[in-house]
């Protein structure tokens, strides 16, 4: 899971055991990244 | 059926029609009616795959506004079912229009150039590439052709006397198209009887085309005024046409199955 | 957010006249009603799509 820190803007990876947290700066809110893929989507 | 129908335009232009149909049920009104709704097809976006998008909308809200942009369709040209590819590619600062889509087919082009998609900012971008699939309105009603398509009686309008000169008139509302048949008390001078006459004319108000009169409004049988637009997928024509032959190879069809 | 491509009642295509009417009847001093008028944006159901808008999007990108 790629998340990308709020505070620092650096990429981070979050495992199980280190809680929710960036290892650089502590902050502990994270964005979630948009995966690189293309995403297809059905119009409805 | 036997006759034929009588047809006179009482309006056209390219995306917007009216006209009187004589000698026509109410059954075969409202199926032609249904016909231009959901049966004649045209194009729509139906499946979108985005490479980029970091607009403020989420994907879904984009497809669907990519999926509302009417398609200009041929119908000559293709069956139901065909699949036309088109592309964006827009980076902000900038609107991405529904004029930036590039299609592959040049016969396929959006119909309107200036309807927004999405506003986007510094360092925002949007990159999408998304099929196009020719449906009818029975599926989704992103692929009906026909907009605010309708039908009303054609009124005839009798003088039946004079109104209570002391009394004042109120306003006798009626809206559609009136069959002239009082052209000695009608206001404007130059009416003529059996002229179609657009209630418009008179602000849809009976007392300003007969002022000081009383008057009855009766329905002329077998007489129906349509209404027809089109969202610009192809002309009112063109969409009239396809809806009266889809009910026609219908009751053929119909007819071969029940053969003995 | 955007204005919507089509008015939700009819179906008629409304977001094609959305630059202009609020270039005119928005940030410009013209009567809207005037203005929908001229713009072929004949029935209610239409005109309240575009009398009803608000842009958002210049509110929600600060959050992006």
């Amino acid at each position: 899971m790629s998340y990308k820190c709020s505070r620092c803007k650096r990429d981070v990876e979050l495992d199980e055991y280190g809680g929710v947290r960036c290892p650089y700066c502590g902050h502990r809110v994270l964005l979630k990244e948009r995966a690189p893929t293309v995403k297809e989507v059905p119009v409805e | 059926m036997a006759e034929d129908f009588e047809v006179e335009f009482i309006e056209r232009e390219d995306r917007k029609a009216r006209f009187l149909v004589r000698g026509m049920t109410p059954a075969v009104a409202n199926g032609i009616r249904r016909a231009m709704v959901a049966d004649v097809p045209t194009f729509s976006v139906d499946t979108v795959r985005f490479v980029e998008n970091s607009s403020v909308m989420f994907d879904e809200m984009i497809g669907l506004r990519l999926g509302l942009v009417p398609l200009t369709t041929p119908l000559d040209d293709f069956e139901e079912g065909d699949v036309v590819t088109l592309a964006l590619d827009v980076e902000g600062p900038a609107t991405a229009y529904s004029g930036d889509i590039e299609s592959s087919d040049e016969l396929v082009q959006p119909a309107e150039l200036n309807v927004p998609i999405i506003e986007l900012k510094e360092g925002q971008r949007l990159q999408l590439e998304a099929d196009a699939v020719l449906g009818s309105g029975k599926a989704h009603a992103k692929h009906q052709g026909g907009v605010a398509v309708g039908y009303r009686h054609l009124h005839r309008v009798e003088v039946v006397g004079d109104a209570n000169e002391f009394e004042e008139q109120e306003p006798n509302i009626l809206r559609g198209v009136i069959e002239e048949a009082a052209a000695e008390h009608a206001a404007d001078e130059s009416a003529e009887d059996g002229a179609l006459v657009p209630t418009s004319e008179f602000d849809n108000d009976l007392t300003k085309r007969y002022p000081g009169k009383d008057v009855e409004v009766h329905d002329v049988p077998g007489a129906f005024v349509f209404h027809v637009e089109t969202d610009g997928s192809f002309t009112v024509e063109e969409l009239v046409r396809r809806a009266v032959e889809s009910i026609s190879d219908r009751a053929a069809e119909l007819e071969e199955k029940v053969a003995i | 957010m955007m204005i919507p491509v089509r008015c939700f009642t009819c179906g008629n295509v409304v977001g094609e006249h959305w630059d202009e009417f609020k270039s005119r009847a928005r940030e410009g001093d013209e009567d809207p009603a005037a203005v929908l008028d001229e713009l072929g944006v004949e029935r209610h159901c239409c005109r309240r799509m575009m009398v009803a808008h608000k842009d958002l999007v210049d509110v929600v990108a600060p959050y992006q």
